[in-house]
């Protein structure tokens, strides 16, 4: 059961990495890191609780940090993300949606 | 059990070497924050991982800081680079 969701965690995360390396521009990479950061870490998390058992302390620790990336991380990559984009970062030429002109609520 | 939780530490790093290159190589700024916040999620949970390993419960508060101040980095450069500081 550890080791299951060991493998899924590593997994997740290998392929955010290799996407995160791989991927055209920025905002891909964005969306690659995202997405696979958090689902690989959960798993992992899941798995040091299963192995230490529920009431220690690796569990709470566990749960805080979990519930830190899960609230943070994305709060982070919206944050680069938005920067970027106001700054004019380039983005791959076969993106169908650049609208710079737009008026963008502050 | 215990050897288990050292080899997915080792190896939570290990699959994260592409963040690091991408740290290295890449073009904007932007790039380098996004690998850096990736990068230290796979080290905080290293640093868990290590912790059962080693039955020193110190260590997860290491990892605790770690995850709950490296967004703040992130977070100042985004800042920086939207004020066009950079």
């Amino acid at each position: 059961m550890v080791g299951l969701l060991c493998a899924v965690g590593l997994f997740f995360s290998l392929s955010g990495a290799v996407g995160v390396w791989r991927m055209p521009d920025l905002y891909t990479r964005i969306q690659a890191s995202t997405k696979t950061i958090t689902l690989g870490a959960l798993p992992v998390l899941v798995a040091l609780v299963v192995g230490t058992g529920v009431l220690t302390p690796y569990t709470s620790r566990a749960v805080l940090v979990a519930f830190l990336l899960l609230v943070l991380n994305p709060a982070a990559s919206h944050a680069v993300a938005r920067a970027s984009y106001k700054t004019g970062t380039p983005q791959w030429k076969g993106a169908v949606a650049h609208e710079p002109d737009r008026e963008q609520p502050s | 059990m215990t050897t288990l939780f050292l080899v997915v530490a080792v190896a939570e790093v290990a699959v994260a070497l592409p963040l690091l290159l991408r740290m290295a190589v890449g073009p904007t700024v932007g790039d380098r924050a996004v690998a850096l916040n990736a990068f230290s999620a796979q080290a905080t949970l290293s640093l868990l991982l290590f912790s059962a390993f080693a039955s020193r419960t110190i260590y997860l508060d290491v990892a605790l800081w770690t995850s709950s101040f490296s967004y703040l980095g992130t977070l100042v450069w985004a800042r920086l680079l939207e004020r066009e500081l950079l």
